[in-house]
């Protein structure tokens, strides 16, 4: 029968989507319910979202930390 | 019907059918309810249906659309029965049949007749005409109110709080927290969004989270209702009695003077006004903006006051604490002139927003309705090379866009599959699909269930005819 999974979908660059399985899998599955197929998709549980969308960005902003702000 | 009545008939959709019960008994209430939540084809099936004796056959019905029309019957029909206003029929020979729900259809009937004694609509106080308060002094007061809390929202988070207007009530700081505008001294995504809105769609969504939050206060939420559209037909610049009120109103009444939707010359006073901010309630006319011209406050809704250079400098005419606190979100701010703010966007002061969850099209949609008629000479309004740069500038920080909802799955047939996504697709809750996993991903769970439930139904009926 039809089943219902209740889960925030999540929308991003292949890119970004091979960092999060790493680190879900670097974590013990705590966050991804499930891989969805494409490239672009991915099933999260809800109540981890806010906590991976943090841990993604220390990720990206530890790989890319450019120093060139142009504040004066 | 304007956006912001989509977030109360949201609300009102959410209700259990007894609560509905309730609400229609008020004719006040059906009327408001008729006049701005309902789109204009549920109005037209409404009105057939109102002075009908007998329940109208669906196949007659459906004799008067177009085949081509059929989706948007449906909708129109799916928001009835969503608020229990029609009722579906079957009668011995199986014909399905509709029916207006008979307390909404006599509580319309009334307020359209003006027949009854039903007092739902106001009782006006017979004050001498002197003691009244003006108009003017009404919008100065409602828009004072309001503003003050769009600038406890904005003020706090750019740190320069109680710099303007005085400070707002417990109850008011704790209802935004409760609604999530502001967390932690902080405002939020929605609290942005709620601030970005116009004045009417505000007011809306403070009375959500207001009703929301109204049982734990251990008021009634039909109470509640009743009154906020009772006041969407009131006159302004005419005082009402208390007298016809229940405990809940009257106890609603200290807080909507708090935000300015009501007025009252004192605590204990018998009788209170509507400002424009209520009387607007049910109505798609702007509530603040349009009565600008006879508002006096500060003069800070005020359309069209920002010049953006291609080198992204800002200069914001305005004296207004509160839109220079709203700029100074995603601003670097440098200079305060007496009636001009210079200041640029840069990676940071965009990074700094968006980290409090404001989005780059909040802040572009922000410029552009601003924008000073200088710049809205040419098109678009902002330079594109400054609009690009936010947006990637947004980019290099949310690089994950994500929806809440339901993974549909494990469906037993391709046939039933396709039935399925094409009804989450109608009824515009679709967010992805999978064809060759048969999965799909929807952000409203309650829609498809109830189409599951009802062909349960249907194939329970199968098997025990």
């Amino acid at each position: 029968m039809v089943k219902a999974v209740p889960g925030v979908l999540v929308k991003c660059d292949p890119s970004i989507k091979a960092l999060i399985l790493n680190l879900d899998k670097e974590f013990g599955n705590q966050y991804v319910i499930e891989d969805l197929g494409d490239e672009e998709h991915l099933l999260v549980k809800n109540d981890r979202i806010q906590e991976l969308k943090r841990r993604v960005q220390e990720e990206i902003s530890k790989r890319i930390e450019t120093k060139l702000d142009e504040e004066e | 019907m304007s956006a912001s009545s989509f977030q109360a008939l949201d609300y009102l959709e959410q209700l259990p059918v007894q609560t509905h019960r309730k609400l229609y008994e008020q004719p006040s209430t059906v009327l408001a309810i008729f006049r701005c939540m309902l789109p204009h084809l549920a109005k037209s099936i409404v009105m057939a249906l109102l002075y009908m004796p007998a329940p109208f056959p669906a196949a007659d019905l459906d004799a008067w659309f177009r085949t081509d029309s059929t989706q948007t019957k449906r909708g129109a029909m799916f928001i009835l029965e969503k608020l229990h206003i029609t009722v579906q029929k079957q009668d011995d020979a199986r014909t399905l049949s509709y029916e207006l729900y008979p307390s909404f259809a006599s509580s319309l009937r009334q307020a359209l007749e003006g027949s009854g004694s039903h007092r739902s609509f106001g009782v006006p106080s017979h004050k001498s005409e002197d003691k009244r308060v003006s108009v003017e002094f009404l919008d100065s007061y409602s828009q004072r109110q309001w503003e003050n809390i769009l600038f406890y929202l904005v003020g706090g988070t750019v740190g320069f709080r109680n710099a303007g207007g005085q400070d707002i009530g417990t109850g008011t700081k704790n209802l935004l927290q409760m609604a999530g505008f502001f967390h932690h001294g902080m405002i939020t995504r929605e609290g942005f969004t709620f601030v970005l809105r116009d004045t009417n769609a505000q007011v809306w969504s403070l009375l959500v989270a207001y009703l929301r939050n109204a049982p734990q206060l251990s008021m009634s939420e039909t109470d509640i209702l009743n009154f906020l559209f009772m006041l969407g037909s009131l006159e302004l610049g005419q005082d009402y009695s208390t007298a016809t009120l229940s405990a809940t109103q009257l106890q609603m009444l200290e807080d909507l003077a708090e935000f300015g939707i009501i007025y009252r010359s004192h605590k204990a006073a018998s009788t209170f006004y509507p400002t424009r901010l209520a009387v607007t309630l049910t109505s798609d006319a702007g509530a603040l903006s349009q009565g600008a011209g006879s508002a006096t406050g500060g003069g800070s809704t005020q359309k069209g006051f920002i010049i953006i250079e291609t080198n992204y400098r800002l200069y914001a005419y305005t004296n207004s604490l509160l839109q220079i606190a709203i700029l100074s979100l995603f601003t670097h701010m440098r200079t305060r002139f007496p009636n001009l703010v210079t200041g640029k966007i840069t990676r940071r002061s965009i990074g700094r927003a968006i980290s409090y969850g404001i989005t780059s099209a909040q802040i572009i949609e922000y410029l552009d309705t601003h924008a000073h008629p200088q710049m809205q000479k040419t098109k678009p309004f902002l330079p594109p090379t400054v609009m690009d740069q936010i947006r990637l500038w947004e980019y290099e920080r949310e690089r994950m866009e994500t929806t809440q909802g339901y993974l549909m799955r494990e469906f037993p047939s391709e046939m039933m599959y396709k039935e399925y996504v094409q009804y989450a697709k109608d009824n515009g809750v679709l967010v992805w699909q999978n064809d060759k996993l048969r999965m799909f991903f929807v952000d409203s769970f309650e829609v498809v269930m109830a189409k599951v439930k009802r062909d349960k139904e249907r194939t329970q009926a199968r098997t025990m005819r």
